[in-house]
C-alpha cells in the first residue's frame, strides 16, 4: 500500500554506486525504489549496508554510478551543480542527526538560510522562517542560538529549516540519534505531522523502534533492498 | 539583484561571526597599509613647511646678472634689459635693479662707526620690482612715479635693515646716503627667494643718477615666467637680453634650492614603503592559513548551505567576499591609523602635515589585492567540499 496515486515523486532506477576505480567498492547494487507523495517511509538495515549512499543519492547530494535518479521526473544526472542545487533547494528538506545549525545564527537565520538566493525581501524571508518556527512549536526561540537551545529544540530548529520551502520531500538522516526519549517522541511526533498528501517523508535509521512508527518500512543489507513492507496501521 | 544582497548578507554574517579571529587576520591589511600610508606621509611632512613656502612663492621667478667678463670690474646689463626680457612671450614681468658700488648708508647722518662696520648694498630699483618679485610692503609704500621728479629723494628699506636700524612702524626717518639725508617711505616684506634684498636700500633711478652720478645701467633682473615655462624663459633670457653684445649674462631660478631640500627623503620613504608592503604580503599569508583552517572549522556550515540548495559558486563567493571584508575594512582602517600617525607626529614635531589622499585608495586597493588573492583558495577548497562527507549521514 504506497502512498497516493500519480507518479513517483522520487524514483531510483537499477541504480548502483560504487566508490574507486581499479578497485570498486560496491555501496548500493542495482537498486530501484519508487517514492509517493504521502509516504511515511523509513529505511533501515544495519550499520554499513548503504543507508548513507541511498540517502545521499536521495538528497540529489550524490550521483549514482550507473541507473536513473529521478526526482519529479527529472534525471538527476542530466543536471549540472546549480540546477541539482536548485532542485534540493525547492524540492527536499534535510534533517540531520547532528542538527547541524550554524553556530553563530540565530534560529530564525539558520531557518532563514534555506531561503536566500531565492529572490525573496529580507522581510518576506524572515516571516516565513518565522512561521516554520512556529509549526515545530519554537516561535518564542526565534532570536536564541543554537547553544541557547537544548538539543531537542535544536533538531526543531532544524526541522523547521526542513519545511520552510515547502518541499515535497523531506529525508531525515538519524533525526532522533542524539535525542533522549522524550525529546526522541516529541520529533517523532513533529515528522508524523509532516506527511501529507503532497509530501513524502523518509527516515533513514538504524533504530527499529523508530522505523516502527512509520507506515512504509524498507529494509537493506549489503547495498540491496530486502524488504519494503507496508504494515496495516496499529490500533 | 537580491541574490547579490544575500550574497553580502551572508558573507557578512560570517565576517563578524568571530569578531577576535576577524581582528586577527585584518591586522595585516592593517599595519601593511598604516606602515605605507605614514612612509609617505612623514617623509612628506618633514619637509611640509618648505614644500608650502614654495607653493606660496611659486616657481616661476628667473634672475638675470650680469656675468664678469674678462676686463669688465662692475658688469651691467643693457640699459634696455627690461624691455628686451618683456619680448620674450613667455614673459609676465620684468624689474631691474642696479647695485650702486660705493654709496654708504646710515641710519642718519653723523651715526657712529658702530653702523660703517656693516656695508649695506644700495640698489636702484624699478617701481614694479615688489610686483614682479610678487612680495608686499610691511609697511608704507613702495616707490612712486611721485619719487622721480628730481629731488624728491625716497628710500625704501628692505625687512632686516629696517630691522637692523631699529626702525619702528610708521615712524618718520630718514636715513643718510653719502651724507645726503633721504626720507624713507616704506619697508619690504622680507623676500625669501633672494634674501640679499632685506638688507638693502632701495632708491629711484633718477635719485641715483644726481646724487650718485650712475649711468642707470642695471646690474640684475628680475623675471617673472608664465607657469610651466620657467626653465625654458630662463635658457631664452641671456641672448635675448645681449641680443650678441658683448655682456655676458647668466640666470638662475632661485626657487630650484627650495624645491631641491623640499625634496622628501626618497630613500628612507622607499625602506618604509618596502617594509609596508612587506606586512601586508605578510598579512596576506595569514589570512590565507586562518581561512584554510576556518574552511575545515566551518566544514558542517558548508555542508548544510550545500544541502539546502546553495551552489558551489556562491559558497566560494561567500567564503571570498569575507577575505575581501578583511581587505577593505582593514585597509580602511590602516589608512585612518597611518594618517593619525602621520598627524600626530606632525604636531608633535610642529611639522606642516602633507597626506597623499588621492593614495589612499590605491594603498586600500592593495590590501583588497592581497585579500582576495590570499583568499581565492580556501574559498575555492570551500567549494569544492563534498556536503555528504561533511554532513557524515549515518
Amino acid at each position: 500500500m504506497h502512498g497516493g496515486g500519480g507518479p513517483p515523486l522520487l524514483e531510483l532506477e537499477g541504480v548502483s554506486r560504487y566508490y574507486g576505480d581499479e578497485v570498486r567498492v560496491h555501496a548500493l547494487s542495482d537498486v530501484s525504489l519508487q517514492i509517493y507523495a504521502g509516504d511515511f517511509l523509513s529505511i533501515t538495515g544495519p550499520s554499513g549496508c548503504g543507508k548513507s549512499t541511498m540517502l545521499g543519492l536521495l538528497g540529489c547530494l550524490d550521483l549514482p554510478s550507473s541507473g536513473t535518479v529521478r526526482i519529479g521526473g527529472q534525471d538527476v544526472s542530466a543536471l549540472d551543480d546549480a540546477g541539482r542545487s536548485a532542485l534540493r533547494g525547492d524540492s527536499i528538506g534535510f534533517v540531520f542527526q547532528q542538527f547541524h545549525l550554524i553556530p553563530y545564527l540565530t534560529a530564525v537565520a539558520n531557518v532563514e538560510t534555506a531561503l536566500l538566493y531565492h529572490g525573496l525581501k529580507p522581510g518576506a524571508r524572515r516571516d516565513r522562517a518565522v512561521l516554520a518556527l512556529q509549526q515545530v512549536g519554537l516561535g518564542h526561540r526565534a532570536d536564541h542560538r543554537p547553544n541557547q537551545m537544548s538539543g531537542g529544540e535544536q533538531q526543531r530548529v532544524a526541522i523547521a529549516r526542513a519545511i520552510v520551502t515547502d518541499p515535497m520531500m523531506i529525508l531525515a538522516d538519524e533525526p532522533t540519534g542524539a535525542l533522549d526519549s522524550a525529546n526522541a517522541s516529541h520529533v517523532l511526533e513533529v515528522f508524523r505531522g509532516l506527511q501529507s498528501g503532497q509530501r513524502a517523508v523518509v527516515l533513514v535509521t538504524h533504530d527499529l523502534g523508530v522505523a516502527s512508527t512509520t507506515s512504509r518500512q524498507v529494509s537493506m543489507r549489503d547495498g540491496r533492498i530486502v524488504g519494503d513492507e507496508s504494515p496495516a496501521p496499529v490500533g | 539583484m537580491r541574490s547579490l544582497g544575500d550574497l553580502l548578507g551572508v558573507a557578512w554574517a560570517g565576517f563578524t561571526s568571530r569578531r577576535s579571529r576577524t581582528v586577527l587576520i585584518m591586522l595585516g591589511p592593517i599595519v601593511g597599509v598604516a606602515a605605507m600610508v605614514a612612509a609617505v606621509g612623514l617623509t612628506e611632512s618633514a619637509k611640509g613647511n618648505l614644500k608650502q613656502e614654495l607653493a606660496k612663492l611659486g616657481t616661476t621667478l628667473i634672475v638675470a646678472s650680469a656675468g664678469t667678463s674678462f676686463g669688465q670690474q662692475n658688469p651691467t646689463l643693457p640699459s634696455n634689459a627690461v624691455s628686451r626680457a618683456s619680448a620674450v612671450s613667455t614673459v609676465t614681468g620684468a624689474a631691474a635693479t642696479a647695485e650702486l658700488s660705493g654709496v654708504i648708508a646710515l641710519p642718519d647722518v653723523g651715526a657712529t662707526n658702530y653702523y660703517q662696520a656693516f656695508p649695506v648694498p644700495v640698489q636702484a630699483a624699478d617701481l614694479n620690482l615688489p610686483s614682479v618679485l610678487q612680495v608686499p610692503m610691511t609697511d608704507g609704500r613702495w616707490l612712486d612715479n611721485a619719487d622721480l621728479a628730481d629731488g624728491a629723494r625716497a628710500a625704501v628699506l628692505g625687512s632686516g635693515l629696517a630691522q637692523q636700524y631699529g626702525y619702528l612702524q610708521g615712524e618718520v626717518r630718514s636715513i643718510s646716503l653719502n651724507n645726503v639725508n633721504y626720507g624713507v617711505v616704506g619697508v619690504l616684506a622680507p623676500v625669501a627667494l633672494e634674501p640679499q634684498l632685506d638688507n638693502a636700500v632701495f632708491v629711484t633711478e633718477t635719485d641715483a643718477k644726481n646724487d650718485f652720478g650712475t649711468n642707470g645701467d642695471p646690474t640684475t633682473l628680475y623675471v617673472r615666467a608664465a607657469n610651466g615655462t620657467t626653465q625654458e624663459t630662463a635658457n631664452a633670457l641671456p641672448t635675448a637680453i645681449n641680443l650678441g653684445g658683448t655682456q655676458a649674462v647668466t640666470t638662475q631660478v632661485p626657487s630650484d634650492a627650495l624645491q631641491a631640500s623640499a625634496q622628501a627623503n626618497k630613500t628612507l620613504q622607499r625602506t618604509a614603503l618596502f617594509a609596508g608592503i612587506l606586512a601586508l604580503a605578510v598579512g596576506g599569508l595569514g589570512i590565507a592559513n586562518v581561512m584554510s583552517i576556518s574552511v575545515i572549522q566551518r566544514s558542517s556550515e558548508i555542508g548544510i548551505r550545500r544541502a539546502v540548495g546553495h551552489t558551489r559558486s556562491q559558497i566560494a563567493s561567500q567564503f571570498l567576499l569575507e577575505a575581501l571584508f578583511v581587505g577593505v575594512i582593514g585597509g580602511a582602517i590602516g589608512a585612518a591609523l597611518g594618517a593619525a600617525i602621520v598627524i600626530a607626529t606632525s604636531k608633535a614635531l610642529g611639522w606642516v602635515v602633507v597626506l597623499a589622499y588621492s593614495q589612499m585608495p590605491l594603498w586600500i586597493g592593495l590590501a583588497v589585492l592581497v585579500s582576495a588573492v590570499a583568499g581565492l583558495s580556501p574559498s575555492i577548497k570551500a567549494a569544492r567540499l563534498e556536503p555528504l562527507e561533511t554532513l557524515r549521514l549515518t
